[in-house]
């Protein structure tokens, strides 16, 4: 076994973007009728090594090879004549095309006239649909589709291609329970058939089932290899993380209940009726939680389980159907009609997609951190320069922003820097309610660090914290608290003082004898 | 989990140099408004292309220009009259689709806002016998709140600016149709009935020292109240935002509808300022009038570097990218060159330019 060559290998990679390093040195074998699985916290370089593999990505360093021929993509056009197929966890679909018509996209079959042969194109999607399981009509328009469904859609593109070597970027996180088990068949047929898989994923309980091997990598370089089978958990989340993963978080929960304060957020049969029935979002439908003064509370629930639309309903950015139940902020009702109305009530968001939602990313530092609170630095519309600049330095440096300048342009930064400009830019607005969406994705682990300790400041100073995020380890390690919502409404609340990652990831799945007492009570009553 | 640094940015040696250029006394003068940008020397080509391209179609202009006993016709203080004059009604155009842009919409309405507003002054002058007191504020007014619906209904029913702008075209055509009876109302001066006040024919004949004409004035000091007012306001800070992330300034607490109806709002203020000047430069309001200044202002806009994606740009490049276009008008008339070939040789300078802007350092 050991002899024969791999499907793919790579050896010394390496790769910079501006001061990270991506990747260091890795190396990396995918060998036939394997699974290999390939672990990291976000930033670690796991999905840079799997774009150059799949050839989006051209300017690195190191060597690959492809059954023992050394290649060098130019782009993914050549990565997928080479057999190698990514799934993106980013469902690159063209939402108003039919199902087949993106499975097809950009590989349509012609008829002898020249034309399309729609026929060939509807028949072949709906052997792939069926070979994985999937019942769905190839007719359907995909933006139609619930994410997992889309999900799945990929994965059918994918095999159309034949594909030696399957990358699959945390393919389960929008699946529901059936469609992992489905999904699993899949992945062991192909394995069977001798493809090789690449499975990134967070979840420790799948990787034990699915993998054969696991690699985990750390700020760019391999610091593990492991027996997928044999791996327990904890040995891989310390990889993963580097150190006691305690020690990350806050180091202010000794100070217990005592400084938390009254009830600063109060959400009570928070039912949003969308507009359109079926727009691929999970509207709250029956949400109970508090936040209290001092208190950071979290929030998580599987992809699709409506703990961004919760958030953006809160802030008066959901969507703009009309909803029921009742939001009470400092004991008073609020029903915000649009952000910079939540902004003057002392709420604040920090949006999951800060390049998208969050910042415009050609201008400056300056300009990006001030935004919210212009009328506050200004007399008579007129902005006084002064006072803006010396606003900018203070919010910078409460939050170590590192760069050159103010003036620097925010796209320049890293992934963790922007995130603290943004960050920042709510603090100015001293909210008495923080909103938080995944407030350390994309960010790399010292920054993630810092961003912690701030949280831990910021409920100190008394302020209501409430973030969503899918990572059960920051969850634990930063919340008192952790509310879990499950298809739109509240299934339960756990402390984080008595539960551990298990016992979330449990309660999110829907096993609801996870729950302690307390939560469940809250649940039901 | 998504690696977001991915899409991030190379930081070269170059980098470091640069920023120490920007901490620098020499480099404040080219500080940007509200936007960072790109790096050193390139940046500050790209950042002053409308300046450097503005010098290279003068300079042509003096080199190619026609001579008459040793003069340069070009330079004559007549010809070098005429071109300003020329420029000041697209240029005030231009200022206020500079705001449009930089929020990321278009304006097509200006050119028929024009028409109406020259119409507008004409018929009430003339005919109705209104004082210019009364009359010019009317004007400005009707352009004002003709950008205005614009704005709202694109903001209401999540129009695009450039379909509800392309029907206040024809719209504002069809009025100015209606309010002239269908054809260009003359202006004469005097006191009798029928007349316009004399005062009005200050924008067609008169100068300002004898130098430089009076719809100049009115071209430069709308200029520079643009210029000051992108510098220190609260609202250009919102209206950048806007063009360089409309989400995220939403988000942010942005009043995005507001300031987007208030920039429509400018932008027909200002075309119907360059109609009132229009009709009093030709002594007559035409339903015609301003045909095609929509393109020609976008045009000015674009060479003067601001990006049709908006959040990037500034009204000095649109000053200098009006002047531009005005110099080669003007030259390409003064040697007779065929006025179809004319055509031809603004559109490729157009082009020219927009390609430069692809050039542009990545951000």
């Amino acid at each position: 076994m050991a002899d024969e060559v791999p499907l793919v290998s790579m050896v010394g990679i390496s790769k910079r973007y501006g001061g990270a390093q991506a990747c260091a040195g890795v190396d990396f074998v995918v060998r036939a009728a394997k699974v290999h699985a390939l672990l990291g916290e976000n930033g670690a370089g796991k999905s840079t090594l799997m774009k150059i593999l799949s050839g989006e990505v051209t300017d690195y360093e190191g060597q690959v090879a492809i059954a023992g021929e050394p290649v060098r993509f130019d782009g993914p056009a050549a990565a997928q004549r080479a057999g190698i197929a990514m799934i993106h966890q980013e469902l690159d679909l063209v939402p108003n095309m039919s199902v087949a018509d993106n499975v097809f996209l950009g590989r349509e079959p012609r008829t002898r006239q020249g034309t399309l042969d729609r026929r060939r194109v509807t028949r072949q999607t709906r052997e792939l649909l069926d070979r994985i399981g999937v019942a769905l009509d190839p007719g359907l328009t995909v933006g139609d589709l619930r994410t997992g469904e889309r999900q799945l859609v990929t994965i059918a593109s994918a095999l159309l291609r034949d594909p030696r070597v399957v990358i699959m970027d945390e393919p389960t996180s929008a699946l529901s329970q059936p469609e992992v088990e489905r999904l699993f068949q899949v992945i062991n047929e192909l394995r069977r058939d001798g493809v090789g898989v690449v499975y990134i994923s967070h979840r420790m309980d799948e990787i034990g089932r699915i993998a054969d091997h696991a690699t985990v990598l750390r700020n760019g370089h391999v610091v593990r290899e492991f027996d997928a089978r044999s791996m327990s958990a904890a040995q891989a989340a310390e990889a993963m993380v580097g150190r006691p993963v305690q020690t990350m978080f806050r180091t202010d929960t000794e100070s217990g209940d005592s400084d938390v304060g009254a009830e600063i957020l109060r959400v009570r049969d928070l039912v949003v009726r969308p507009r359109r029935a079926r727009s691929g979002r999970r509207e709250p439908n029956g949400i109970m939680l508090t936040v209290r003064r001092g208190e950071i509370v979290g929030l998580t629930g599987l992809l699709g389980s409506g703990r961004t639309e919760l958030l953006q309903t809160l802030f008066g950015a959901g969507s703009p159907g009309r909803w029921s139940g009742t939001v009470e902020l400092d004991g008073r009702r609020i029903r915000p009609r649009g952000p910079r109305q939540a902004l003057a009530l002392g709420v604040a968001f920090v949006p999951e997609d800060r390049r998208v939602d969050g910042l415009a990313l050609d201008h400056s530092i300056r300009a990006n951190a001030v935004l919210s609170v212009l009328g506050r630095l200004s007399r008579f519309g007129v902005v006084s320069r002064r006072v803006e600049m010396r606003t900018t330095g203070e919010s910078t440096r409460q939050l170590k922003v590192k760069s050159s300048s103010p003036r620097e342009a925010v796209g320049g930064l890293s992934g963790g820097n922007q995130q603290k400009v943004l960050l920042g830019r709510m603090l100015l607005t001293r909210p008495k309610l923080l909103l938080l969406d995944e407030p350390t994705r994309g960010v790399d682990v010292g920054a993630k660090a810092e961003i912690y300790q701030l949280l831990g400041e910021i409920a100190r100073a008394g302020v209501g914290v409430l973030m969503a995020s899918s990572e059960l380890t920051e969850l634990v390690g930063v919340c008192d608290r952790v509310v879990v919502l499950r298809n739109g409404r509240t299934a339960g609340e756990l402390s984080t003082r008595h539960s551990g990652e298990a016992d979330l990831l449990a309660a999110a799945m829907g096993d609801m004898d996870a729950l302690t007492d307390e939560g469940r009570e809250k649940s039901h009553g | 989990m998504v690696e977001q640094q991915a899409a991030e940015k190379d930081n070269s040696p170059a980098r470091e140099t640069t920023a120490r250029w920007r901490e620098s006394p020499l480099w404040r003068p080219f500080r940007p408004v509200a936007v960072g940008g790109g790096t050193g020397l390139t940046a500050m080509l790209f950042r002053f292309q409308s300046f450097f391209g503005l010098a290279v179609v003068f300079a042509a202009a003096v080199v190619f220009s026609p001579t008459r006993d040793g003069t340069i016709l070009f330079l004559t203080s007549g010809n070098l009259f005429n071109v300003v004059r020329a420029v000041s009604e697209i240029g005030i155009v231009a200022v206020g689709m500079t705001f449009v842009i930089l929020i990321g919409g278009i304006d097509l309405s200006v050119g028929a806002v024009v028409g109406l507003s020259a119409v507008g002054i004409a018929v009430l002058l003339v005919q109705n016998g209104v004082s210019v007191a009364v009359a010019v504020p009317v004007v400005l007014a009707v352009g004002a709140v003709f950008g205005l619906l614009q704005g709202l209904a694109s903001v209401r029913f999540g129009i695009q600016a450039f379909i509800v702008t392309l029907a206040g075209l024809q719209i504002a055509r069809g009025l100015a149709r209606i309010w002239s009876g269908g054809q260009g109302v003359a202006i004469s001066y005097g006191d009798g009935p029928n007349q316009a006040p004399v005062v009005f024919s200050l924008l067609g004949e008169r100068t300002f020292g004898g130098v430089v004409p009076i719809p100049a004035l009115f071209f430069l000091a709308v200029a520079a109240l643009a210029v000051l007012f992108l510098r220190v306001s609260v609202f250009s800070r919102h209206l950048y935002a806007i063009g360089g992330n409309e989400k995220a300034a939403w988000l942010s607490g942005v009043p995005v509808n507001r300031v987007k109806v208030v920039i429509f709002g400018i932008s027909g203020l200002l075309a119907a300022l360059a109609g009132i000047i229009h009709a009093g430069q030709l002594n007559q309001g035409s339903p015609n009038d301003g045909a095609g200044y929509e393109l020609d202002a976008i045009a000015a806009v674009v060479i003067g570097g601001t990006s049709l994606s908006g959040g990037r740009g500034s009204v000095i490049g649109t000053v200098t990218g009006a002047l531009l276009l005005g110099v080669l008008n003007n030259i390409l008339a003064l040697n007779d060159i065929d006025s179809n070939i004319q055509l031809l040789i603004k559109g490729l300078v157009i082009i020219f330019a927009a390609g430069l802007q692809r050039l542009r350092p990545a951000r």
